[in-house]
């Protein structure tokens, strides 16, 4: 706490009046800060950090400024005073997922492609399909490479140049997941026995960074893989693959190798939900804000069937016990139920259209 | 990063288009059909939103017809320590393309330093840098989807972005490219036509102002047809202008009604 302390005053130099963090301290201000929430409920669009002030008259302005200060200048106690009311900055129960959403096929150039949003939290997942030798040991299987991005415009801790931390070792947590979820049966990735199978390359772009980027980035890679069409391809001579275009007219030499395998059938497809745990809390799909006061992390994995695919939690000063896992795994299967609402409304959607 | 052990095996996209080398006879004739339908002197539609990413100071998204961008806007935040003392501000231009904005995967990732030095050419004209000394602006940038016509098209989004950050600038900068194809000019192209193209053309400029902040021409040009293509790329920005405009009103009058209810 205090090193934070310390932090955050280095900040508040961007403040004109100097005499505001003196009133920050009055007892006057811990009430303002309760109505925060209040305000958020009113307008919890994201633009309501950016006009503070002006949506209750020019009076208001002051005590607005003063509440975003003391959120700057002692974020953790800015937060616990919001978790004793059982809530957060946000208006949301401590339980509560933000509102979550999901378009398929929103890359033209890709095979398969997904947006997933959950509250500011953006993904955008595409798969490309190539064509592979595969390996002797397994003939009849192709391959599923996946990368996870996060480019500068996602966050203004990522330079270009420097990539951020985050990215490889999320890259490494999703492509575990889903190779071991079993979602993807590799065997019907395969195109001729021992000559060519599909090589999917899926790439998640992280495109705005706000909290729980595991879980956002596994939503849209399980979308982008049900809106996942492979190309119908044949052997030519040169016994390369290719794709049979319908352009022609007339009948393609050679007959296509895979009519009858446009789609995967995903089995158990893998959902995710991050929590944070702090004192006896746990706070469902947290902010970046939240993500970076209070550090301790767990991510579960479960299945369509509830079945536990991975628990992730990597460090932090709180420790699980058996009950706070029970209780995250209870928040975990509510969330695989939404979120299996949201994937089926949106494969319903995309087979209308 | 290949999922399974051991070393990523070589693989090959299917599709044929790697193979066509030539250029196909219909971009040759006179009277051709434009692979999307559209008159040769006819942009395609364009969508343009601000505040596309939350953790940005400032963003905006366009897209016109396939090619897709974000670009996000930071700071002026505290220029690099290795940096020497400026008293104007310094502007920071990045362009990326995602693995999958090619018709083949990883075409485009490599070679964006020049596109980033043109953004950032194109923009800095049209910046008060004076109004933020010592520090930087960062224009980040992220091709989603490459449809044709993808540096016009990211200009004329960061200045959007610019402006959804509050960065003062004299006027908003509009680009628009147009591409010599044989005796045809075709403004706003297609990547397609883009690969057959003699010569192209861009012009980024202050539509209100009436002040061009970079021209490049480049492939094959007469003097006459520079002019008839410089006339058409001011006409096309001074509307694309107009679109802009509204777009920051549109998204300035919702901010404000929403924060009154």
């Amino acid at each position: 706490m205090p090193y934070q302390q310390h932090h955050s005053l280095s900040r508040a130099t961007q403040f004109d009046k100097p005499n505001l963090i003196m009133q920050l301290f009055t007892p006057r201000d811990m009430k303002l800060v309760i109505k925060q929430p209040l305000f958020s409920l009113i307008d919890p669009s994201s633009r309501e950090r950016k006009m503070v002030g002006s949506a209750n008259g020019a009076t208001d302005l002051s005590s607005e400024m003063e509440v975003d200060a003391f959120r700057r200048l002692f974020p953790l106690r800015f937060h616990e005073r919001h978790l004793l009311e059982s809530v957060r900055p946000d208006a949301r129960s401590l339980g509560k997922a933000r509102e979550t959403s999901l378009a398929l096929g929103a890359v033209a150039s890709a095979d398969g492609s997904a947006l997933a949003k959950i509250g500011c939290t953006t993904m955008l997942a595409a798969i490309k399909m190539e064509v592979m030798t595969p390996s002797k040991e397994a003939p009849d299987e192709g391959c599923v490479a996946i990368d996870f991005h996060m480019p500068p415009i996602c966050s203004p801790i990522v330079r270009p140049g420097r990539p951020a931390e985050a990215a490889p070792v999320a890259s490494k947590q999703l492509s575990d997941t889903i190779i071991s979820s079993g979602m993807i049966d590799l065997k019907e990735l395969s195109l001729v026995s021992g000559k060519a199978a599909w090589m999917a390359y899926l790439d998640i772009y992280c495109l705005d960074a706000d909290g729980a980027l595991f879980d956002a980035a596994l939503l849209a890679a399980a979308a982008a893989f049900s809106h996942l069409q492979i190309p119908v391809v044949s052997l030519n001579d040169d016994g390369r693959i290719v794709v049979v275009s319908k352009e022609n007219g007339e009948k393609p030499k050679n007959k296509p190798v895979n009519e009858e395998k446009r789609k995967l059938k995903l089995r158990s497809i893998p959902f995710a939900l991050t929590c944070i745990l702090h004192k006896n809390y746990i706070l469902a799909d947290p902010t970046a804000e939240e993500e970076s006061i209070m550090d301790t992390l767990i991510t579960i994995v479960l299945d369509t069937s509830c079945q536990l695919v991975s628990l992730y939690k990597p460090g932090g000063p709180a420790l699980a016990y058996e009950s706070v896992l029970q209780d995250c795994i209870a928040l975990s299967r509510q969330r695989v139920k939404e979120l299996q609402k949201i994937l089926n409304e949106a494969i319903l959607d995309m087979d209308v259209d | 990063m290949a999922a399974k052990g051991g070393a990523a095996p070589a693989t090959y996209s299917p599709s044929p288009t790697t193979f066509k080398k030539k250029r196909p006879p219909i971009f040759t004739d006179v009277d051709w059909v434009r692979p999307d339908g559209r008159d040769f002197h006819q942009c395609r539609p364009a969508f343009l939103r601000t505040g596309a990413v939350n953790a940005a100071s400032g963003s905006a998204y366009a897209e016109f017809g396939n090619t897709k961008v974000i670009v996000s806007i930071f700071g002026p935040r505290e220029s690099k320590k290795a940096m020497m003392y400026s008293d104007t501000g310094r502007l920071n231009c990045n362009v990326t393309y995602t693995t999958f904005a090619t018709p083949v995967r990883g075409q485009a990732s490599s070679d964006n330093k020049e596109i980033s030095s043109q953004l950032h050419k194109s923009l800095e004209g049209a910046i008060m840098l004076d109004t933020f000394p010592k520090t930087t602006v960062d224009v980040f940038a992220l091709v989603l989807e490459s449809g044709g016509c993808d540096l016009p098209v990211v200009i004329s989004c960061a200045s959007l972005a610019l402006a959804d950050a509050g960065i003062m600038m004299f006027d908003l900068v509009a680009a628009v490219s147009v591409s010599c194809l044989g005796k045809n000019l075709v403004i706003d192209p297609v990547s397609e036509e883009e690969n057959y193209q003699d010569g192209s053309l861009m012009i980024t400029c202050l539509p209100s102002r009436n002040e061009v902040t970079q021209l490049t021409i480049t492939g094959e040009w007469s003097s006459p047809k520079i002019h008839e293509a410089m006339e058409l790329c001011l006409d096309a920005c001074s509307k694309l202008g107009k679109i802009m405009r509204s777009c920051l009103k549109e998204s300035a009058s919702t901010s404000t009604s929403t924060s009154q209810e």
